[in-house]
């Protein structure tokens, strides 16, 4: 069962009540270029329906209007040569924190849903501006790992340079980011607290879900009084922390987990099915060729590493061939950065999949598109270049899949808004200071200590 | 494909020996037998129809390669070179062959699990001037690390202590293949490693002694002027006769102030480079400058030094406003000022983690991307390296005479997708596995 769109636009509206406003404001004053535009001639990787050699796309009102060989733009669009270039659709990192100022983890109790990262995102932030140069127009903004449930994800297009609220992703559904394993227990076993042990990690968590089903039912039992009509009726007291877990519990929020052993991933999903939730993807994920095949059929992606290991004990069984058996196994597999580095070359991450494991161009790009697009749920807005998804793409100097690929131009909603021939930083909205977010880096760094 | 030529190329009684359960039965045999050395190349191996990239003359787009002895006996165009009687032929039609690489700062077997804290050997953390500390005391030859960098082609490495202390310790120069340590460690003691700048002032905070830059400089400069007056009454004492007691801290300094090795000089802001390069100057130390991703303001003046340049990583971060490629160009900007330069695979940020080595040839390939001539990052990942660390005569490039380090992959080595098929490492191709393609197999079952 997946979340139902319109629960999610619910939860959306009250969660980012300003995000709303602000793209009422937008549609008053489109930022959308007044022209059509054509991209032509250019090796077109679509990420759902292969690679177009010599091939245009065609930009109209901020979404994609033509994808082919030819297309039947109005010849009054602007046209750019791309003979020899390389066009993408826009990376999606669906595990970043830019543009957190390192409020990354609200680490004074291991069970924290109600806190919204929208709250701490600085839109002025260098690391932003990074992964722009890097091609990425998307981002699921995540709590980090260092409590079992952490707080509720913020989706981001990285506009670069337009106000805060221009740049949250409109109607993107909600997520939320649990944790599991090592940095938990240290975090609160170093303090002598619950959790410190993996035993402790998941009772947590049960003990959180049984309050949280004791509270829908006062509010259900509520409900069914008003609906019945008796005026005298008491409303529980609202708690934003147990609001926020039913939400979980009644499938409105994705449940994007931090999890790396392959026992976990089967606790994880034993303890979803306890009570009743699905969840989106394991985040790290670097065990799951061990246990892929029974994996799969939960529909539960992975957003991993392409090689990182051996930073800790729970990476220490890491291999490289990881996303690609994986996904051969019948998982849905992205790539994430969880690194304010890795975030500006996806792209030569996802080249790495050719190498360790044999993916094709096609499986290799849409890790870093399409299936992490799926993961944010905005796969039916953006992640490949088809007919009425949003225009978001770069143009490559170079095989985008090899190390040599340097982004020359991102468009977002069709808007041009990093341009590498450009003079000073090759921003075409940014002006003004750009604020050091001190960087983020790793899941090390992402368990509050 | 050229694969069963190279698996039959690996069923060597060294590659047996490792990749067997008679291992332990093979290594008593082997140690009956050859106390010192495993397994020495004994067939002599002809890679034929290879492009060759040979760093020194250029690319042979057919050419072939000759391994005797674990040497390089023969190089050149396929046709012109004389294969020997009784050699295995490995047939590279199709693939790239190029010099085993070499990383210019690991800390290959002074870590394994970095979380894991009673396994990290990276920095005595007592003081901060350790020139007594020697690597090759806590070099565990055994790492797993070591075969994960090797199957991308990395055949040498220097192991250097982490940067906390001014002065860190010693470092070595390995092989990434051999019996023991004693096999692996190519070079002891073959550079200071010395730092200068921000992490170094963490035990000083508020109350010891140094706590400032001027604090290190100033303990830098006492140690030097001690370690002198200490060479001129050692020689005075000696003269007379005596034999007065060494102290192991100044004697391990005595090399470095002498110019006969070199200082590996970890530095990254510009202004840094500056007091630290005053300082190595006035002591006529022989410098290799270390890092420098924040130095594009005194390139020029870099040049000057004429010191070589090894840079790491070039994934730091760039400084907010600065344009997102201010790290990225600085190979190539340095090597236009004629600068001499190496590239370590450093992952950006923190201290240097070798669990990343495999990516070297990728940050090479990052540089070429932003304007680092093919051959120059070639270089910069293999001969200058070696040259740097006293091992230009032996190692870096297809050269008769050289070691036979030498690496098979199915493409351009600086790429991402580029697959290397065999490595060999003097003479011997090394089995192409590690503890994670052993994890891989078993779970591809």
């Amino acid at each position: 069962m997946h979340p139902h769109r319109s629960a999610q636009f619910l939860t959306c509206a009250i969660l980012f009540a300003s995000a709303t406003i602000a793209s009422q404001a937008q549609s008053a004053a489109p930022q959308m270029p007044a022209t059509d535009l054509v991209i032509k001639n250019a090796t077109v990787m679509t990420a759902s329906h292969g690679t177009i050699q010599s091939g245009s796309v065609w930009i109209h009102a901020g979404k994609i209007a033509g994808v082919g060989a030819t297309v039947s733009a109005p010849a009054s669009a602007v046209v750019i040569d791309a003979t020899g270039l390389w066009l993408t659709p826009g990376i999606i990192d669906p595990h970043s924190h830019s543009a957190l100022d390192s409020d990354v983890n609200e680490a004074t109790s291991p069970v924290t849903p109600s806190m919204h990262m929208v709250d701490a995102f600085d839109n002025r932030q260098s690391d932003l501006y990074y992964a722009l140069a890097g091609g990425v127009t998307t981002e699921l903004l995540l709590h980090g790992s260092a409590n079992m449930i952490g707080g509720q994800a913020v989706v981001i297009k990285n506009k670069f340079g337009l106000d805060r609220d221009q740049m949250i992703f409109p109607n993107a559904p909600g997520s939320i980011k649990f944790a599991s394993g090592e940095n938990p227990k240290r975090v609160y076993g170093s303090r002598d607290q619950l959790p410190s042990t993996r035993m402790g990690n998941f009772e947590v968590m049960r003990m959180a879900f049984e309050d949280a089903k004791h509270y829908m039912a006062d509010w259900d039992a509520y409900d069914a009084k008003v609906k019945k009509g008796d005026k005298d009726a008491t409303a529980p007291k609202r708690d934003l922390k147990l609001e926020a877990l039913a939400d979980v519990l009644r499938g409105k929020l994705y449940v994007q987990i931090h999890c790396y052993r392959a026992d976990e991933f089967l606790t994880e999903e034993a303890i979803a099915k306890e009570y009743g939730y699905k969840i989106r993807a394991f985040h790290h994920a670097l065990e799951m060729y061990k246990v892929a095949d029974k994996i799969a059929p939960t529909e539960t992606a992975i957003a991993t590493f392409s090689d990182w290991w051996g930073y800790k004990d729970e990476a220490w069984d890491a291999i490289p061939w990881n996303a690609v058996m994986s996904m051969r196994a019948g998982v849905r597999v992205a790539l994430k950065s969880d690194s304010d580095d890795h975030i500006r070359r996806l792209y030569a991450e996802a080249g790495k999949m050719i190498h360790y494991g044999g993916a094709t161009e096609d499986e290799a790009i849409r890790m870093i598109t399409l299936n992490p697009a799926w993961i944010i749920g905005v796969d039916d807005q953006t992640g490949s270049l088809d007919v009425g998804k949003d225009a978001d793409l770069v143009l490559w100097n170079r095989d985008p899949l090899s190390t040599y690929a340097r982004a020359q131009k991102v468009w977002i909603d069709g808007d041009l808004f990093f341009d590498n021939s450009l003079p000073g930083l090759g921003t075409t909205h940014f002006h003004g200071v750009m604020h050091d977010g001190g960087g983020f880096g790793s899941d090390d760094q992402e368990d509050g200590q | 494909m050229k694969l069963s030529m190279i698996n039959q190329q690996a069923g060597c009684p060294w590659s047996l020996a490792l990749g067997d359960q008679g291992m332990k039965l093979a290594l008593a045999l082997t140690l009956a037998i050859a106390p010192t050395l495993l397994a020495a190349q004994s067939t002599p191996i002809a890679i034929t129809n290879g492009k060759l990239l040979t760093i020194t003359h250029g690319t042979i787009e057919n050419g072939t390669l000759i391994l005797s002895n674990g040497k390089i006996s023969a190089v050149g165009e396929t046709g012109k070179v004389t294969i020997p009687s009784g050699a295995t032929i490995v047939d590279a039609k199709g693939l790239t062959v190029y010099p085993g690489l070499i990383e210019p700062e690991s800390n290959f077997g002074l870590t394994e699990i970095s979380a894991d804290d009673s396994n990290n050997d990276l920095v005595e953390r007592s003081d901060e001037i350790m020139p007594h500390m020697h690597v090759y005391d806590a070099f565990h030859a055994e790492t797993e690390l070591i075969p994960v960098a090797r199957l991308n082609g990395i055949t040498n490495a220097v192991v250097a202590p982490a940067s906390e202390d001014s002065i860190s310790g010693q470092d070595i120069f390995i092989q990434l293949y051999g019996r023991d340590r004693d096999q692996m460690i190519l070079g002891k003691d073959v550079a200071l490693a010395m730092n200068f700048g921000g992490d170094q002032r963490r035990r000083g905070a508020h109350s010891s002694f140094p706590s400032t830059r001027m604090g290190l400089v100033t303990q830098l400069r006492q140690t030097f002027l001690d370690t002198q007056e200490y060479m001129h009454k050692q020689e005075a004492d000696t003269k007379k006769g005596e034999k007065p007691k060494p102290d192991l801290k100044y004697e391990a300094l005595i090399p470095y102030l002498k110019g006969e090795r070199p200082v590996v000089l970890g530095v990254y802001e510009g202004y840094e480079v500056e007091v630290i390069m005053q300082l190595a100057q006035e002591f006529h130390l022989k410098v290799i400058l270390n890092h420098l991703t924040h130095t594009q303001d005194v390139l020029d003046k870099i040049a000057a030094y004429h010191v070589p340049v090894i840079i790491g990583s070039i994934y730091d971060q760039p400084r907010a406003g600065e344009r997102y490629d201010s790290v990225y160009t600085l190979p190539a900007e340095l090597a236009k000022r004629g600068v001499k330069i190496a590239i370590s695979s450093a992952d950006a940020g923190g201290p240097v983690s070798s669990h990343s080595a495999r990516n070297l040839p990728y940050a090479a390939g990052f540089a070429v991307a932003y304007g680092l001539p093919y051959d120059e990052a070639l270089k910069a990942i293999t001969l200058n390296v070696a040259e740097m660390f006293g091992f230009g005569d032996k190692l870096g490039s297809l050269d008769v005479g050289k070691t036979a380090n030498v690496v098979l992959a199915n493409g351009d080595p600086l790429d991402v997708r580029t697959d290397v098929k065999q490595v060999y490492i003097e003479g011997i191709a090394v089995p192409m596995t590690s503890r994670q393609t052993k994890l891989r197999d078993e779970y591809s079952k």
